[in-house]
């Protein structure tokens, strides 16, 4: 099977599942076979959210370790605690670099590691990655969650899915409501930007 | 414009989660009726036909509890009705009385019962394997693995229930119920009704002559259905060679996964299991007479295992059968990586797929009570009355999650309803005090009979309602309490109070948890009385006052001056709206809900007016 495997981490009330579903619909609307993949439930009050996109005719909704062909992390310590599920060859990496603190850290009990480490961590798995301040195009484009899209835009633009930034925009236009769609078209033109 | 879900005609292709799809199947056979108690992984089925319930032609009810769900559908099933009763795993408890003998006198209009299994238990205190129900009850099972046969399993399920007058289990797992996939419908005929209810007594009023009939026409009728599944499209058989794999429900996903690995391809016959039982007793021998080895893939318990075992034995086929083992355990969910290591070592081959590490002892993510959440208030309240001296009975809902330090606000639990029932028993065999705590939702679903068992036998307990108007952990479900839904005011609300008040309980306080005085009086005047005690604590759930309520909280918390008492309440509150920049505390105005408790418990915290943005 030449199919893709794509692995979505975040934080619960990103609209990391949203961000999934759009990627989802511009797949189907291709006419690539989509098996997505989430769990909700205790995970929704500030807990970890994970989900799967498999695309081109997996059956499996889940991703082991050493599966994943890309990794999207909307927040940077998911991005660095998801690296496992990566491929342990030719894996692409699209993060957030700006992180949501984790109550142990914001307690003072906790210490968050450094960006720096993170970044390296993850060219040490991964052949490609680009970081990206999704909060802070979000702000820019008018919108928090637009941040997702801009992540998602950078994603296609990298060539590790089977989408290109113009599926994206479509699905965009297609699929969200009339008065969010220029702001997020918006972010998924400054996400394309971020990946030189 | 409604919804794609009710749309009459076929053709179209959806994007739908599991949980969707079973909605469309359930249309898309002529449902009429349609009960549940909500929970996860099960609550979408519900949720989606309550929303859209208004432009639907079916009959819909939250029930009070899975017990209740399954005899009102038991009843409208009786009537004619093709009816779906929907519950997580552990509700299937809750309702297997009446389950056991609907299936002795029979569903004439169709009855399918979803059961959502949570291996893994993602959301749910045990991984109980609901296919030992079925077995105990006599019921045809389905397990969908994608999205498209959650829809036609569902749309099936109903045609084999309406066929042999039987109720038909829909077995779902978290994974299936939350994955999501495309999805070809077919044609909605709208409900469907029939065949009308014949009086007859013989039947239907199971007194012991009766049953020992009814249980015989059971049998019979289950070895009918097994002669119609052998013949099931849902159950294939693929592939050549003398080694075979047999999948079962989800495990059907992972199996085909690393099966169509470059590595794996074309090696095994595979037969694939997706209405599990009856078993297809014939098929299933005659699959074990083609191979010489099997692996079986089940997550759960091994029942299809065993099943091969037996029917091996009385053919005497000579083959050899692996199934549960080093890989394939009896814990969790199945993985492609597990499932790709069981059939490697099946096969006396290795596999080392690699993969890239991560730093142990990352910062982790524990679920935590919202900011603002009324449940933080109250066990702050409670602790400062008690403080360790008593012992906690706990219950299922939010509020469980107040078992974290610093609220330490749980020491047991046993299933929906038991904080009442078990703290009273605890409080009988040892001397500290117990304090119960249970939401309203849970109240109404098995917290009444206990507390109308508290009052006869004279416990000892106080016990706090925690009423957050809402049944909030399972996504903001009705109860009989609420004051509004999605689709606008609750016409017939029932008082928790006149409850209480009804049950026999003489000492009974009604606070709001955020007012801090109010409450800790109400709780030290309950504290020095003797038997059974109720605090309700009153206060909409945050989210659901801020989404459906709207609610709006225009003053935020800030700190004032940075003292030990500003520390304290960071330290003893635990608001994810504190945090700590170095040695000073700060309150995140985006996060803080302006419910006012901390400026109540520290002189230094003031409120001001949330700024615009």
């Amino acid at each position: 099977m030449t199919g893709t495997r794509v692995f979505l981490t975040g934080v619960g009330g990103q609209g990391t599942l949203t961000a999934t579903i759009i990627l989802g619909q511009a797949a189907m609307d291709k006419g690539i076979d989509v098996t997505a993949g989430e769990v909700h439930g205790m995970a929704q009050r500030g807990g970890v959210v994970e989900s799967t996109l498999l695309l081109g005719g997996y059956r499996s909704p889940r991703i082991s370790h050493g599966e994943a062909h890309v990794l999207l992390g909307f927040e940077p310590l998911e991005t660095l605690r998801a690296l496992p599920y990566l491929v342990a060859e030719g894996g692409t990496i699209v993060s957030n670099a700006e992180p949501i603190m984790p109550l142990g850290v914001t307690m003072g009990r906790e210490t968050y590691p450094s960006l720096d480490d993170i970044r390296k961590r993850a060219e040490a798995c991964a052949s490609r990655v680009v970081f990206l301040p999704c909060q802070s195009i979000g702000a820019e484009v008018g919108a928090l969650q637009c941040g997702n899209l801009a992540l998602l835009g950078a994603a296609c633009a990298t060539g590790a899915l089977p989408l290109t930034p113009d599926d994206l925009i479509a699905a965009v236009k297609a699929r969200l409501k009339p008065k969010v769609v220029d702001m997020n078209l918006k972010a998924i033109d400054l996400g394309v930007a971020a990946v030189s | 414009m409604s919804h794609p879900l009710l749309n009459k005609d076929g053709g179209e292709r959806h994007l739908l989660l599991g949980n969707e799809a079973i909605v469309r199947g359930a249309l898309e056979a002529g449902v009429a009726f349609v009960s549940c108690y909500p929970g996860t992984p099960s609550s979408e089925v519900p949720d989606t036909f309550f929303r859209l319930s208004p432009d639907g032609d079916y009959t819909f009810e939250y029930s009070v509890n899975e017990k209740v769900a399954l005899e009102v559908g038991g009843g409208a099933a009786l009537a004619g009705a093709p009816t779906l009763v929907t519950m997580k795993h552990v509700g299937v408890n809750v309702a297997a009385d009446p389950l056991m003998t609907l299936a002795y006198i029979g569903t004439p209009g169709g009855l399918v019962l979803l059961s959502a299994d949570d291996p893994g238990c993602h959301s749910s205190q045990n991984e109980q394997d609901n296919r030992y129900y079925a077995r105990i009850a006599g019921m045809p099972v389905f397990e969908p693995s994608s999205a498209q046969e959650a829809k036609d399993m569902t749309r099936d399920a109903f045609e084999l229930s309406r066929r042999f007058e039987q109720p038909v289990m829909l077995r779902t797992t978290t994974r299936v119920a939350h994955l999501r996939g495309p999805v070809d419908f077919g044609p909605r005929p709208g409900a469907l009704h029939g065949p009308d209810f014949t009086k007859n007594p013989g039947r239907f009023v199971p007194v012991p002559a009766v049953s020992r009939a009814r249980h015989i026409a059971l049998l019979e009728n289950l070895t009918k259905i097994r002669e119609a599944v052998e013949s099931s499209p849902w159950n294939t058989v693929s592939g050549n060679g003398e080694v075979g794999v047999v999948a079962s429900g989800m495990a059907r996903a992972y199996v085909a996964d690393v099966l169509d690995e470059e590595r794996f391809s074309g090696r095994f016959r595979v037969l694939n299991l997706g209405l599990t039982y009856p078993l297809p007793e014939e098929k299933l021998a005659n699959f074990l007479r083609e191979v010489r080895r099997v692996l079986v893939v089940e997550e759960g318990e091994p029942l299809v295992e065993q099943a091969l075992r037996a029917i091996a034995q009385e053919r005497g086929i000579d083959v050899e059968i692996v199934g549960k083992g080093k890989h394939l355990t009896r814990l969790g969910e199945y993985c492609t990586r597990q499932v790709r290591l069981a059939v490697a070592d099946f096969v006396g081959e290795t596999d080392a797929t690699a993969s890239c590490p991560a730093p142990e002892k990352l910062p982790m993510r524990p679920p935590n009570l919202c900011a603002g959440c009324s449940h933080r208030a109250l066990y702050y309240t409670i602790r400062q009355a008690y403080g360790d001296n008593a012992v906690y009975s706990s219950d299922i809902g939010c509020y469980t999650l107040g078992l974290l330090p610093p609220l330490s606000a749980a020491d047991f639990l046993l299933c929906m309803g038991s904080s009442v029932s078990a703290g009273c028993g605890f409080a009988k065999a040892q001397d500290k005090p117990v304090v119960g705590f249970i939401g309203d939702s849970t109240f109404f679903h098995s917290g009444i009979t206990g507390l109308v068992n508290a009052v006869y036998n004279r416990h000892d307990i106080l016990l706090v309602i925690l009423d957050n108007r809402t049944t909030a952990m399972t996504g903001h479900q009705p109860n009989p309490g609420v004051d509004t839904t999605i689709h606008g005011e609750n016409p017939s609300k029932v008082d928790i109070e006149t409850i209480v008040r009804g049950c026999g309980v003489e000492h009974i306080r009604r606070v709001s948890p955020y007012n801090f005085k109010k409450t800790m009086a109400a709780v030290e005047e309950l504290k020095a009385l003797p038997g059974v005690r109720v605090l309700i604590a009153e206060e909409p759930c945050v989210l659901f006052a801020r989404r459906t309520l709207r609610k709006a909280r225009p003053n935020v918390a800030y700190v004032a001056e940075q003292t030990e008492a500003v520390t304290r309440c960071l330290t003893e509150l635990a608001c994810p709206a504190f945090r700590k920049d170095g040695d000073e505390v700060a309150i995140s105005e985006h996060q803080c809900a302006g419910c006012m408790f901390c400026m109540q418990i520290c002189p230094d915290i003031k409120a001001r007016k949330r700024s615009q943005s």
